[in-house]
């Protein structure tokens, strides 16, 4: 097996006093799509901001393309190809959809060439394009959605973080964010995608990890688990 | 009704406002991007006073070039601060959370021990010195030469740091950490560099008003409260961490305070300053040039 792009190894990490992950492992293969499922609580978005460096994890250790960065400042992340879309989207409100993109790509190694970034960022999603000089905190959420989508690619990333992309969206943007995933592993890009729908999750995804309690309790392509009589009782309501 | 119309009440009027929108600029600034309530501030601008009154009585150096001196003295105060007590605690998520609230009494504390080293090295005998205060004549108006100089230098700066966030890529990388700290992180700028390059420049410009107030007014180890406080009243009125909104609002609290005085008598002006923050805290508590935005 080659070596993966990503790999996690004894992750643990701990709000004060509380700890919220014990000794997580796992990898991501270069262009594949891994997804992380679990109930709210169970981890996800903490093991999502540690790899982002937004969280300093307690122990552990992250290499990210054969490289150990479980010390590197966040920046220098995006800047190395690491790239976070966070949960709740955190787009710019006060600036511009166009301001929301071009700061995307404020990484020096994006910088190059984010014009033509720009424009195959709107030609991807061309709501964007129409919207492009208006307020992000005016959108609709499954437009922002869409911004945080594009703002991230502006960083032109090696493996894009996807934390709870469809939290608080209406069905019908639900479906065309994972269409979108579905676009975006299509034209080669990795994927590790944290999601509460685990059903469609793990339709889509070559590998997934279930998380409970902040541990790693299942693991297995996706369509294993989604054939696992545990995960359809627990997480699948079947 | 010819006084308020003339040109000199309009002059009066800006001078103000802009040392009010330069002072409040460098504590907007801190504050958008550190989340630090900076209570020290006005005491930069005794230190930038002190500075210039100094370097004229003991160098014979002019305010002009001591508007540098003050601007390096100040920034590398706000280096210290922030790498001697901020940069650590703003690190860790956790001690971030009590930074932002314990800021106000450790600045107070700053602030105290600022004034007394002060009056202990300088005593607390007012100070003050000549300095271009000729008066030119143009168009009718009569200014003296450092109101002129105070109201172009102050309005420079506040325009150019406006200009800078709205085109430099830096500048961008400010706004987005006053206005998201966690998505700039995101997107990739670096918070520490932002930080540190925000709390030199935001002390630095309030060492440059503190010069500015000296041309034209007594010098006190003490002088510099009023500063805050109205610093305070402006970037409230203006909306917290709005930096344009901000300049806007410190000319407005000048025209508010000349032409309120003009109007009413030099015993209002407390009332029409406070009136005029109390007003806006009730009727629009984000601020009176803040667009309302969905987060």
């Amino acid at each position: 097996m080659t070596t993966p792009l990503l790999s996690v190894s004894g992750l643990r990490a701990s709000y004060g006093p509380v700890q919220v992950l014990f000794d997580v492992d796992f990898q991501v293969a270069k262009g594949s799509v891994t997804t992380l499922i679990g109930a709210n609580g169970a981890g996800k978005t903490t093991i999502m901001k540690s790899l982002a460096g937004l969280v300093a994890p307690t122990d552990g250790e992250i290499r990210f393309e054969g490289r150990d960065i479980t010390q590197v400042p966040s920046h220098d992340r995006v800047n190395s190809g690491l790239c976070l879309i966070p949960e709740g989207r955190l787009v710019f409100p006060g600036m511009s959809v166009e301001q929301n993109l071009r700061l995307g790509a404020i990484a020096p190694a994006a910088r190059a060439g984010h014009n033509q970034m720009l424009a195959e960022v709107f030609d991807r999603f061309p709501r964007l394009r129409e919207r492009r000089s208006q307020l992000a905190g005016l959108m609709s959420g499954g437009e922002q959605q869409m911004l945080a989508l594009g703002r991230g690619l502006m960083a032109r990333p090696h493996l894009i973080l996807m934390d709870e992309p469809t939290l608080g969206l209406a069905p019908v943007m639900v479906k065309q964010v994972f269409e979108t995933i579905v676009e975006l592993r299509d034209a080669g890009f990795t994927i590790l995608l944290a999601e509460q729908n685990a059903k469609v999750a793990l339709e889509l995804a070559d590998r997934a990890y279930l998380l409970e309690n902040g541990r790693v309790a299942l693991s297995g392509p996706g369509a294993e688990l989604l054939a696992s009589p545990d995960v359809r009782r627990a997480y699948l309501g079947m | 009704m010819d006084t308020l119309l003339s040109g000199q009440m309009l002059f009066a009027a800006l001078v103000s406002g802009s040392l009010y929108a330069l002072v409040a600029l460098g504590l907007n600034l801190v504050y958008g991007t550190l989340r630090l309530l900076n209570i020290a501030h006005g005491d930069l601008v005794m230190i930038g006073a002190y500075t210039a009154f100094w370097m004229i009585s003991l160098f014979a150096v002019p305010p002009i070039i001591s508007l540098v001196v003050a601007a390096a003295l100040c920034a590398l105060l706000g280096w210290a601060v922030y790498v001697g007590l901020f940069r650590r605690m703003l690190a860790k998520p956790e001690l971030a959370k009590r930074v932002e609230a314990n800021s106000l009494i450790l600045f107070y504390g700053i602030s105290v021990i600022l004034q007394n080293l002060a009056a202990l090295a300088f005593t607390s005998t007012s100070r003050g010195y000549q300095y271009l205060d000729t008066v030119i004549t143009w168009q009718g108006v009569s200014m003296t030469g450092n109101r002129l100089l105070t109201l172009g230098i102050a309005a420079a700066i506040c325009f150019g740091t406006i200009l800078f966030l709205r085109f430099h890529l830096f500048g961008w990388g400010l706004r987005a950490v006053i206005q998201r700290r966690e998505a700039a992180q995101v997107v990739g700028v670096n918070l520490n560099r932002v930080q540190l390059l925000t709390i030199c420049g935001g002390f630095a410009v309030a060492g440059v008003a503190g010069v500015l107030v000296s041309m034209t007014e007594q010098i006190t180890p003490f002088m510099g409260f009023p500063f805050t406080i109205v610093a305070f009243v402006v970037i409230i009125i203006g909306g917290l961490g709005n930096i344009g909104a901000g300049v806007l609002a410190g000319f407005c609290l000048g025209l508010v305070e000349t032409y309120g005085i003009a109007l009413t008598s030099p015993g209002y002006r407390s009332i029409l300053i406070y009136g005029l923050f109390v007003g806006v805290l009730l009727i629009r508590p984000e601020g009176i040039f803040t667009k309302a935005v969905r987060s």
